[in-house]
């Protein structure tokens, strides 16, 4: 309409300012809740540091107002030179005694919880390795003597403290899920380590927090935490070999996989010492691939549609990513793969 | 022959031996807690990744070098505070140029690194007290 484009001209600018203000507020407040929020915790060491970035802020606040204050009193109020006592005085403890002691309180109680953020675990250790642009993850529950391999998805028991050690294949990455905890980079050979502890059942999300990429900004995982028996159970399942699908489709869909060679990079565990298909370690494990809560990192959904996407075009929804886009398959070809991975569960 | 200049006078020089050395003297609090840091720093770090289970002695000793830090720091505080004479002429900026005032001012000075240098010495044992591991 070009009545409302003329109509815009003619607001005030303070209102103008009001409503850009207005829609920044929005904008950011939306990002206080949600799935991938450190104002929202869902964790021991995100309530702590959420609590520290209350009080940071309510400080703050609470500085800026003292000082703004005391500008306006001398400025607007009361114009008149101080007494060099009272100066004196306001020196000595507003300029020393005072932010001494703020300063002081706040690095005691900053320090103070520093040793919660790395707690050993309760038993459970994760083995994160960063790769472009995707995650290898591996669960060594206590004692264990053999990884259970996954990818792209972290689950923890709620309740507990998992321990989790992080590397990087070829370049720095970072591990990040807001709503449980801090982050922390992942080097390529050297291992870093952090521990979290969800507090109750509940699903978020992760990113990568360092650069790496052409698709860094695409590389980010679903995390879950449940209750402990239902954790044990999926653990139980995950670790267990395939169980490819047994319909038609699925079955013409494991030939593709067979056919197109998905295999030299991927992994579908057959039953113990019988796989069907080579042990491929350049991409993510997809033993349960149809389990999961998304592909590619986080990037799409994981319904039918979503995994035919993904196959036929890659490099169309992540920029440089290290699998070809198999867009010469047949439509039938790409349904029946679809199947059969969505059916590996 | 070239001939020397004249000498000063005494009293000049003697004033200017003492000026030269307070200026090194306003610089000793400040040496102290950076000492007082590299030490803790240094000892918390070798420690920590060599030797952990040395850490409790490693906080004695460090808690004992804050102990030493803040004597020394104090007594440095104590001699500027003397030097800088408030009390007695109460002259807080000592404007004058004059040579007792550049005296005076670098007592002064000093005053106020040695008081820097115990909150930075202060701040930088917190962590020895508060953190009991090496986590
Ligand atoms: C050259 C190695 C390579 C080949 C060949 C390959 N892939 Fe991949 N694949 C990858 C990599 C690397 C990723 C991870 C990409 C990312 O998210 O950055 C991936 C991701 C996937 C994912 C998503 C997994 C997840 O957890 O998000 C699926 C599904 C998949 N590939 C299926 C296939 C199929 C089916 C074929 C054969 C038609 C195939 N891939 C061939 C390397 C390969
Ligand atoms: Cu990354």
């Amino acid at each position: 309409m070009t009545g409302s484009t003329a109509r815009v001209d003619h607001i005030a600018p303070s209102r103008r300012l009001l409503r850009s203000s207005a829609l920044l507020a929005t904008l950011a407040l939306s990002g206080c809740d949600g799935r991938q929020s450190v104002l929202a915790p869902g964790g021991a060491d995100a309530r702590v540091l959420g609590d520290l970035f209350w009080v940071m802020l309510g400080g703050a606040i609470i500085l800026w107002l003292l000082v703004n204050g005391l500008f306006f009193y001398v400025t607007r109020i009361n114009r008149a030179a101080l007494s060099r006592r009272f100066a004196n005085g306001l020196i000595i403890v507003g300029g020393v005694i005072f932010p001494t002691v703020i300063l002081g309180a706040l690095l005691a109680y900053g320090l103070s919880i520093m040793p919660d953020q790395r707690a050993p675990g309760d038993g459970l250790t994760l083995r994160v390795t960063g790769e472009q642009w995707w995650w290898r993850v591996e669960y060594w529950p206590e004692g264990a003597e053999a990884p259970i391999i996954s990818a792209n998805e972290i689950r923890l028991p709620a309740g507990q403290r998992s321990e989790i050690i992080l590397d990087a294949g070829r370049v720095i990455h970072s591990f990040w899920i807001p709503a449980l905890g801090g982050k922390m980079d992942m080097f390529p050979g050297r291992e870093t380590r952090m521990s979290l502890h969800p507090e109750a059942p509940g699903h978020w999300r992760g990113q990568c927090a360092e650069f790496c990429g052409a698709s860094h900004a695409l590389m980010a995982f679903e995390v879950v935490a449940m209750a402990p028996d239902d954790f044990a159970l999926w653990l139980a399942a995950q670790e267990a070999p395939a169980a490819p699908p047994a319909d038609p489709a699925g079955i013409r869909g494991a030939e593709v996989f067979t056919r197109e060679g998905c295999g030299a990079c991927h992994t579908v565990r057959g039953p113990e010492g019988r796989d069907s298909q080579p042990r491929g370690a350049v991409g993510p494990d997809l033993t349960h691939v149809g389990s999961r809560l998304s592909l590619g990192a986080g990037t799409l959904g994981t319904t039918l549609e979503d995994f035919e996407t993904w196959i036929a075009h890659t490099g169309a929804i992540k920029p440089e990513v290290e699998m070809p886009a198999y867009d010469h398959l047949s439509a039938g070809d790409l349904s029946d793969l679809a199947q059969y991975l969505k059916g590996l569960e | 022959m070239r001939r020397d200049p004249p000498p000063q006078s005494d009293p000049d020089r003697r004033e200017f031996r003492e000026e030269a050395e307070s200026l090194w003297r306003i610089n000793l609090a400040p040496a102290t807690w950076a000492a007082h840091f590299v030490t803790s720093y240094a000892i918390a770090a070798v420690v920590c990744a060599k030797a952990p289970a040395l850490l409790p002695h490693a906080r004695l000793a460090l808690l004992l070098a804050t102990g030493l830090a803040l004597a020394v720091i104090l007594w440095l505080g104590w001699r500027a505070w003397r030097q800088w004479d408030y009390r007695t002429t109460g002259d807080y900026t000592n404007a004058l140029g004059e040579a007792e005032d550049r005296h005076q001012f670098l007592g002064h000075a000093a005053v106020l690194l040695a008081l820097i240098s115990a909150i930075g010495v202060v701040y930088g044992t917190l962590p020895v007290l508060l953190l009991e591991s090496c986590r």
